[in-house]
C-alpha cells in the first residue's frame, strides 16, 4: 500500500510537469554489458543463423497507434521461441525460434504515442494533439485514423511539439531508449540468442520512403552514450552517416545502416545522381558504401528484388509488387514508370556498376537480407502463422478482405501484404560481433520466410568434382563466398559452386537460378537470368532458353501442398558461358520453391471464409543471395 | 518491465481519482471526499495550470486565457461528475478497458520492482533444470539416402552394412547440400539444419558405427555418431540471466493472477445461458 501511495504522488507530480516529456521515477538499475568474448568462433561459418533486423514494438509511434501494446520484452521472448499473447489477445508462438533479433523502433517520437495516450486530457492544449488523444481513446478505427493522420503530417515534415520535437522530448526519448536497451541486454544470450541494439531512422522526402535500420555491434555501455538519431527536418541520409561516424569515433564501436523498401521510394532510394542533383561523386559513393553494406530486399510491405517493368524477360520478377508499385509509402504521390529503376535492388546493383565505371567506386555494392517490418512486436514470416503488418490486421476472419489500414487505405489491400521475410547470416558464432561482421562482409541472404540453406562460392577453378568432396572448405579456400569480389585472372572463366537445401520443415525446391548483371563498353547495363539446376532435369528439358514450370500440388480447399514435385536439394557448379573479362559484372542466386499456399489460403481454411476472387492465395517463395562481383583488371 | 511501471507512473491523475474522489484534492493535497459537490481550484492547482501552459507555449497565459483554462477545467469536472452520476461510465467499453488496464498495472507494479535473491533463483533452476540445460553436443557423420519412400527405407539396411564394412560415405548415399561430417553440433544447430525429428533421433544411436535409417525434413539418412557430450547440470552462475528473466516475468504474471483471484472472490458471478 505504501508503494501505491508513493506511485500516486509521484504520478501526480510527473503528470503535471512532464506530461508528454515522459517521466521515470525509478532509480536507474543499470544492466551490465554482456561479455561474449568466450563464445568460440568456428574456422568458417558452419551454419546459417536466422533473424529479423526490422521489428517494431509499442514504443514505435505508429505501432502503438495501430494498437500494439507489447513492449520490447514481449518481442524478445517471442523471437527466442516463447509463447506470448498478442495485442489483440491471441496466443502467439513461433514454430521455430529465431537466432537473433533487432528491435528497430522509430527514433522520431519514440514512445510519444503512448505518452499522448496516457497524458491527462485537461493538460493537452494543442488542438491537434487533443484530437489524436481523443481518437486514440476511441474505437480501433479512430485509433487507426489518428495514426494515419500522424504519419501524413510526418510525411509533410510537420512538427507537433512535444510529441516529435527532438529537443522537448529528449527526456522521454532517453528514458525509453535506456529502458529498451536494458531489456535487449538482458535477453542477449551469447552463443544462443543475439539481441542487437538498434533503431529505425525514418527518413522521408515528401512521403517517399528513404528509411534505414541502424544496428549496433556493441553492448549497452556504449549504447547509452547516444540517443537514436531523430530524422526531423532531414531529407537526405548524410546526417545519419555523420551520426554513425560520430558514434564510432567517440566510442570505438561499430554501427551499420540498412536501407529498406526501395519499392516505396518513387525512385529516390537508388539514384544515379546525388540527392542534391549532379552526378554522384566518388567520395559520396565511398561514404555511402562504407555505412550501408546490405539492403532489405523483401518484407511485409512488398518485395524489392525486381519489377516486371524493368525485367520483362524474367517470369519470376514481380513477386509481391502488386499494390505496392502504385504509390510512394504514404500514398501521397503516384509512382511513374520512370521511378521504378531507382526503387528495385537488381537495378540498384546495375546502377552501382555504372557509377563504379565512371567514378571507380560502387555505392550500391549491396548484400541482401529479408526482414518483417512487423509492427506487432511479433516477427512472423511463416504463411501458416502470420500475424500481419500491425495489430489492425492480426489474424481475423475479415483481414483477407480488409484494406492495408482497414477502412483508410484506398490503394492497398491487406492480402497484398507478404508473410515475408527473414535474414539469413553465415556467421562464425551466434554473437553480436560475429553476426555484425558477417553483415559487413555481406555473407548474408534473404528469404521470403522459408528457411532454405543456400551456399554460393565464386572462384576460378571449381569443377563438378568438387561437389563430391568437402566443397564448403574448398569454396572458402579456393574462392570467395557470397558478398565477395573476384579480381581478374588472365585466361580464366569464373566458376561458381551453388547449393540449396530445402527448409527441413518446408516445401521442395523448383530451381536454382543465377542472375547476372553487367555493364558494356558503351556504359549500358544488362541483366540475364540463368537456370542453373532444377528438379527432374531429365524430364523438364529447357525449351528456347526456358525451363518448364515445376507444376503445382496446391490444394486451396485445405491449404495444403505435397512434396511430390521438386527436389529437397539442388547443387551445381556453373561457369558463365558468356563471360567477358573486360566487363564489370555481378552474380547472385535466386532459389525458387515449388508453389505453396499463401497466408490468405490458411485464413480461409481456419475461419471458413471464401476469399474475394482477386486475392492471390498461392505463390513460389524464394531466397535471394548477396552477389559475387567480378572486377576487370585495371 | 520498467516500461510497465513507468506506464503506471505516467497515468493521469484524473484517472486515479475516478474510483471515487475529487480531482482537485491532489492539486491541493487535501484528502478527497467522494460525496462532495464542490469543485475547488486552489492556488496550487492554478499554479500548475499556468506552469503547464508555459511549458507548451513558452509564455504565460494572459488573464483572459487563464480564465478560459479555468472555465474549461471546471467544465470538464462538471460533465465528468454528472456523467458518473448518470452511470455513463458503466457501459462504456473504453472506460472499462482503461480501468482494467490500470488495475492490472497496479497489481503488478510491486512485483516489477522486486529483486530476485539467489535462493529464489536457485529454487527456480532446481524446479526445471532441463529447461536451462545447455544442449547435448554431438559429432557425427551422415549419409543421405534420398526422399523418404518404401524403396529407400528398404535400401537402408544394405547401406548401413556397406558403410560398417568400410565403404566410403560419398560412394553410398546421394549428393545433398549437407556436410558429411558434423563437428560438435548442438541439438539446436542440428534442429535448425535437419529438423527436430532428426535431432531427437540422434540421441539414441550407439557411438562408433553406422545405424539407421533416421528421418529428417529432407528424407532418410544413415548416421554414425562419433562422440556425444551431455552437458553438466546447469549452475546458477552459468544461466543466471535467463533464470532471472523468467523469474521476473513469472512473478509479474502471478501477481496479476493473484490480485484478480482475490478480487473475483468478492463477487458472485451469475451467467444465464439460454436453454
Amino acid at each position: 500500500m505504501k508503494t501505491t501511495r508513493f506511485l500516486f504522488a509521484g504520478a501526480a507530480l510527473c503528470a503535471v510537469s512532464l506530461v508528454l516529456a515522459g517521466c521515470n521515477l525509478l532509480p536507474g538499475r543499470s544492466v551490465a554489458p554482456k561479455d561474449d568474448s568466450k563464445v568460440p568462433l568456428t574456422d568458417v561459418p558452419e551454419r546459417v543463423f536466422w533473424g529479423d533486423t526490422h521489428l517494431h514494438t509499442s514504443n514505435s509511434v505508429d505501432a502503438f497507434g495501430f494498437g500494439n501494446r507489447l513492449p520490447p520484452e514481449a518481442a524478445l521472448r517471442f523471437a527466442r521461441g516463447d509463447e506470448v499473447t498478442s495485442s489483440t489477445g491471441l496466443k502467439a508462438q513461433l514454430d521455430r525460434p529465431l537466432d537473433f533479433l533487432v528491435i528497430s523502433d522509430h527514433s522520431t517520437g519514440l514512445g510519444s504515442t503512448q505518452a499522448l495516450y496516457d497524458a491527462p486530457r485537461l493538460l493537452i492544449r494543442d488542438p491537434r494533439l487533443l484530437r489524436w488523444h481523443d481518437l486514440f481513446h476511441g474505437s480501433t478505427k479512430d485509433s487507426l485514423q489518428a495514426t494515419a493522420e500522424i504519419l501524413a503530417a510526418k510525411g509533410r515534415g510537420e512538427s507537433f511539439g512535444a510529441m516529435n520535437d527532438p529537443k522537448s522530448s529528449e527526456k522521454r526519448t532517453r528514458s525509453i531508449w535506456n529502458a529498451s536497451a536494458d531489456m535487449v541486454e538482458r535477453y542477449y544470450e551469447p552463443g544462443k540468442f543475439t539481441a542487437f541494439h538498434g533503431f529505425e531512422y525514418t527518413l522521408m522526402q515528401g512521403g517517399n520512403n528513404l528509411h534505414r535500420n541502424v544496428i549496433f555491434r556493441d553492448a549497452i555501455d556504449k549504447i547509452k552514450t547516444v540517443l537514436p538519431l531523430d530524422d526531423s527536418g532531414h531529407t537526405t541520409p548524410e546526417a545519419l552517416w555523420d551520426f554513425m561516424e560520430g558514434y564510432e569515433k567517440a566510442t570505438g564501436g561499430h554501427v551499420l545502416s540498412i536501407p529498406h523498401n526501395g519499392n516505396l521510394s518513387n525512385g529516390l532510394m537508388w539514384q544515379l545522381v546525388e540527392p542534391g542533383g549532379g552526378p554522384m561523386s566518388a567520395s559520396y559513393a565511398r561514404r555511402r558504401a562504407s555505412h550501408e553494406p546490405i539492403v532489405e530486399i523483401t518484407q511485409i510491405k512488398g518485395d524489392s528484388e525486381a519489377h516486371p517493368f524493368l525485367s520483362p524477360n524474367d517470369e519470376f520478377a514481380g513477386y509481391g509488387t502488386l499494390g505496392w508499385d502504385q504509390n510512394n509509402l504514404l500514398n501521397n504521390q503516384p509512382t511513374k514508370p520512370g521511378d521504378y529503376a531507382g526503387s528495385y535492388v537488381r537495378e540498384a546493383l546495375k546502377r552501382g556498376l555504372a557509377i563504379e565505371q565512371r567514378t571507380g567506386v560502387n555505392p550500391y555494392k549491396y548484400g541482401v537480407i529479408g526482414s518483417t517490418d512487423a509492427h506487432t512486436s511479433l516477427s512472423t514470416a511463416d504463411e501458416n502463422n502470420f500475424f500481419g503488418k500491425h495489430p489492425g490486421v492480426e489474424p481475423s476472419a475479415h483481414r483477407a478482405s480488409d484494406s492495408f489500414i482497414p477502412g483508410l487505405d484506398k490503394v492497398r489491400m491487406n492480402w497484398q501484404s507478404l508473410a515475408s521475410g527473414y535474414a539469413a547470416v553465415w556467421a562464425r558464432a551466434n554473437t553480436r560481433g560475429a553476426i555484425f561482421d558477417a553483415m559487413m562482409r555481406k555473407e548474408v541472404y534473404a528469404t521470403t520466410g522459408p528457411r532454405m540453406t543456400v551456399r554460393f562460392f565464386g572462384g576460378w577453378d571449381f569443377n563438378a568434382g568438387d561437389l563430391k568432396g568437402d566443397w564448403v572448405h574448398a569454396g572458402y579456400k579456393r574462392g570467395v563466398p557470397m558478398g565477395g569480389t573476384l579480381a581478374a585472372k588472365p585466361d580464366a572463366k569464373p566458376s561458381f559452386i551453388v547449393s540449396a537445401l530445402k527448409d527441413p520443415k518446408g516445401a521442395n525446391l523448383d530451381r536454382v537460378q543465377i542472375i547476372k548483371g553487367w555493364i558494356d563498353k558503351a556504359g549500358a547495363t544488362h541483366e540475364k537470368v540463368f537456370d542453373v539446376v532444377w528438379s527432374d532435369m531429365d524430364k523438364r528439358k529447357a525449351a528456347s532458353g526456358k525451363v518448364p514450370a515445376v507444376g503445382d500440388t496446391v490444394d486451396l480447399a485445405n491449404a495444403r501442398y505435397t512434396n511430390t514435385i521438386g527436389a529437397p536439394s539442388l547443387s551445381a557448379v556453373w561457369t558463365d558461358p558468356e563471360f567477358d573479362p573486360k566487363l564489370r559484372a555481378f552474380y547472385y542466386v535466386r532459389v525458387m520453391e515449388i508453389p505453396t499456399p499463401m497466408w490468405p489460403a490458411f485464413d480461409a481454411v481456419k475461419y471458413h471464409i471464401k476469399l474475394p476472387a482477386d486475392v492471390k492465395a498461392k505463390g513460389q517463395e524464394r531466397a535471394y543471395t548477396s552477389s559475387i562481383w567480378y572486377a576487370p583488371a585495371g | 518491465m520498467r516500461d510497465r511501471l513507468r506506464t503506471v507512473l505516467r497515468e493521469p491523475l484524473v484517472h486515479f481519482l475516478i474510483a471515487g474522489a475529487v480531482i482537485f484534492a491532489v492539486f491541493s493535497n487535501l484528502p478527497p471526499d467522494a460525496g462532495e459537490r464542490r469543485i475547488v481550484l486552489n492556488e496550487g492547482a492554478l499554479t500548475r495550470l499556468v506552469e503547464r501552459y508555459v511549458e507548451t507555449y513558452h509564455r504565460a497565459p494572459s488573464p483572459q486565457e487563464l480564465q478560459g483554462l479555468i472555465a474549461d477545467t471546471v467544465k470538464d469536472q462538471v460533465y465528468y461528475r454528472e456523467a458518473q452520476r448518470l452511470g455513463l461510465d458503466r457501459d462504456d467499453e473504453i472506460v472499462i478497458r482503461r480501468m482494467r488496464g490500470k488495475m492490472q498495472a497496479l497489481a503488478t507494479s510491486e512485483a516489477e520492482t522486486k529483486q530476485a535473491s539467489d535462493v529464489d533463483l536457485q529454487a527456480m533452476l532446481d524446479r526445471d533444470p532441463a529447461h536451462y540445460a545447455t544442449d547435448v553436443v554431438t559429432s557425427f557423420d551422415q549419409v543421405w539416402l534420398g526422399p523418404d519412400s518404401p524403396a529407400t527405407r528398404a535400401a537402408a539396411a544394405g547401406a548401413v552394412e556397406r558403410l560398417n564394412a568400410g565403404a566410403a560415405p560419398a560412394s553410398v548415399g546421394q549428393m545433398v547440400a549437407l556436410p558429411l561430417h558434423f563437428d560438435r553440433a548442438s541439438t539446436s544447430d542440428v534442429s535448425a539444419q535437419l529438423g527436430d525429428e532428426f535431432a531427437a533421433a540422434l540421441r539414441d544411436p550407439p557411438q562408433g558405427r553406422w545405424t539407421g535409417p533416421i528421418g529428417s525434413g529432407l528424407g532418410l539418412h544413415v548416421v554414425r555418431v562419433v562422440s556425444r557430450t551431455v552437458p553438466a547440470k546447469p549452475t546458477l552462475a552459468t544461466v543466471r540471466q535467463r533464470v532471472e528473466n523468467d523469474w521476473r516475468a513469472g512473478m509479474i504474471a502471478r501477481a496479476e493472477d493473484a490480485a484478480y483471484a482475490k478480487m473475483l472472490a468478492g463477487y458472485q458471478v451469475e451467467i444465464a445461458r439460454p436453454k
